[in-house]
């Protein structure tokens, strides 16, 4: 899990980077309106919300890519280890189970 | 994936199948970010090649740390003033305009980078990628506060007492003192230095100020502490394509097994040929050296980030065996497995794919070097006034307002004059004088007037040119349209 997280948050850093780099030569903080009012924020203010803003957007595409890449081994899989499983269930012995050991 | 030894993960991600050597078994070992993680402890290394990347470190280092503090023209030479939207280069001032010069220049790197990495392989990662220099100097701070590699290993298998405990304070302050020096000059070139000190002495730094130098110096003190050599074999994204610009005669830091090989331990005075033994003495000491753990023996892989250290070692225990030097050296695929002589190295270097590189970076350095040379440091942006399109004036002829954004990109004040072409003579009514102080953008009202009966109704074309008082060069047309009815 730990892996997962370094690997969802550091592609994201550096896609962060370049987006803001990007986003920000063309735009001027100074000129970005919400809802019609300018932002009550500081120039320096808005570049790093605007940075954690990509960075986070960035993070939810690395995280979504890393949820759908799970094999169906790993969908299927039983939460329970064997002897937790409840009585009569057929991979309650050993783990004796097809998909388990796919 | 958690359970995943870290050489099936490897193999993995890197789509080759290396096999991952860990030389330091029975250390300690610590689960960190990436994968289980045996702590490397490089052993320190002199040389050739060791000295260039001192030469390289000290020199990255001088220009990083000391270039916000160098004044031009009474301001900071070096300053990326992101709230002002302006880049000072030393006489250089960029606007968000010449966004086109920054994109240039990172083509540039980019083509310089595949270039060398074409010519000599990862001479980036091995000199001058920050994330080796700083581990190079948080590597010297551990030296000088822990002692050597083996005095390192020792003190972590000790228990924890008040000597372990008062070294590693002291290491972790002598990192964190240095990785807030470097958070602190990075904010530097976003916000004047000087300024910046101020605001530090009198604890009065702004809440984003402060939070980027932390953020700064914590990723320095991760990076160069404790991720090292996972930076390179995990989160670097050009360690994982540069193998793409390498080719059969790129020279890497290579073994030369053919002269090494068998491979033992014998005494210096015996003739190793006598007991069918190669060069290698099998010391391990290139192993040793290496900050990411590898047996450069088992060739290339790509964690091999190309500092020579091996070579640097190797060479010692040559000349302290008295064998030739170079058993590890520089050398290319082609001449370690024959296929060209060793004197055509040279010549090698002038194939077409690193002609290629070169001519295309030539021509885009020429061609930046030239935009940037003949920029014309004058901006106009001309805007119609929207409220009144065209009005009669009293002698009859018509006027037309339009509003001129004139932006100064050169250091000091011009004052400009302009004159208005179209179809018909026409005269410029100024309010101000068009003066514009240096590296700034005002905005003038300019009223312009034609005779009425000549112009064709609706648009006709005109094209307004303003040229500096005191240098004609600088000078810029721009187009736009009188109204006419």
């Amino acid at each position: 899990m730990k892996e997962r997280i370094i690997w969802v948050l550091w592609p994201a850093f550096i896609t962060a980077a370049v987006t803001e780099m990007l986003f920000f030569a063309f735009i001027d903080p100074g000129e970005i309106h919400l809802f019609g009012n300018p932002l009550e924020l500081s120039k320096t203010g808005a570049y790093s919300l605007f940075f954690f803003f990509f960075w986070v957007m960035g993070a939810c595409a690395s995280a979504l890519t890393c949820f759908l890449q799970r094999s169906p081994f790993e969908l299927n899989r039983c939460p329970l280890d064997a002897g937790g499983r409840p009585p009569g269930c057929p991979k309650r012995l050993g783990g004796a189970c097809a998909i388990d050991q796919g | 994936m958690a359970s995943e030894p870290s050489d099936a993960s490897a193999m993995a991600h890197s789509g080759n199948p290396l096999k991952v050597v860990r030389p330091l078994a029975g250390q300690a070992s610590e689960q960190d970010l990436y994968a289980i993680r045996q702590k490397i402890y490089p052993r320190a290394v002199h040389g050739w090649f060791a000295a260039w990347r001192t030469a390289l470190v000290l020199a990255t280092q001088l220009v990083f740390y000391g270039l916000p503090w160098l004044t031009w023209n009474g301001r900071q030479a070096v300053l990326f003033d992101l709230v002002e939207r302006k880049f000072y280069i030393f006489g250089l001032v960029l606007w968000p305009q010449d966004f086109i010069f920054l994109t240039g220049l990172l083509v540039i790197s980019a083509l310089a980078l595949f270039l060398f990495t074409a010519v000599g392989g990862r001479l980036w990662c091995g000199y001058a990628c920050p994330q080796t220099v700083y581990t190079e100097i948080f590597l010297w701070i551990e030296r000088m506060v822990e002692g050597d590699r083996l005095q390192q290993m020792r003190l972590d298998k000790q228990p924890l007492g008040a000597r372990k405990v008062g070294l590693k304070v002291l290491k972790h302050a002598l990192w964190i003192a240095l990785a807030l020096w470097t958070g602190f000059t990075f904010v530097g070139f976003f916000t004047p230095i000087h300024v910046l000190l101020a605001e530090v002495r009198s604890f009065a730094l702004g809440p984003w100020e402060s939070f980027w130098i932390l953020f700064y110096g914590f990723a320095t003190y991760g990076n160069a502490g404790w991720m090292r050599e996972q930076v390179c074999e995990y989160m670097c994204p050009y360690a994982r394509f540069q193998g793409v610009m390498f080719d059969r005669d790129t020279l890497t830091v290579t073994y030369d097994a053919a002269r090494g090989e068998p491979r033992g331990a014998r005494a210096r005075s015996i003739d190793p040929k006598s007991k069918g033994l190669g060069a290698c003495v099998d010391c391990g000491i290139c192993v040793q050296v290496c900050p990411t753990g590898i047996d450069i023996r088992k060739g290339l892989q790509y964690e091999c980030i190309g500092c020579a250290a091996c070579i640097d070692g190797c060479n010692q225990v040559m000349d302290k065996m008295g064998y030739a030097r170079g058993l590890i050296r520089y050398s290319t695929e082609n001449i370690v497995s024959g296929a060209v002589a060793a004197d055509q190295v040279v010549k090698r270097v002038f194939r077409p794919r690193v002609l290629i590189y070169g001519s295309v970076l030539s021509i885009i350095v020429v061609a930046w070097v030239a935009g940037l040379a003949m920029r014309t440091p004058l901006k106009v942006n001309i805007i119609r006034d929207r409220t009144t399109l065209v009005r009669e004036v009293e002698d009859g002829r018509l006027e037309n307002v339009y509003r001129l954004q004139v932006m100064n990109a050169q250091e000091r004040a011009h004052r400009y004059q302009v004159s208005v072409t179209g179809a018909v003579p026409m005269e410029v009514i100024l309010d101000a004088p068009l003066q514009v102080p240096g590296a700034a953008t005002l905005t003038f009202s300019v009223r312009v007037r034609a005779p009425g009966e000549t112009l064709k109704r609706g648009s006709n074309p005109v094209q307004f040119h303003l040229t500096a008082v005191d240098d004609a060069a600088i000078a810029a047309h721009e187009k736009s349209v009188f109204f006419a009815r």
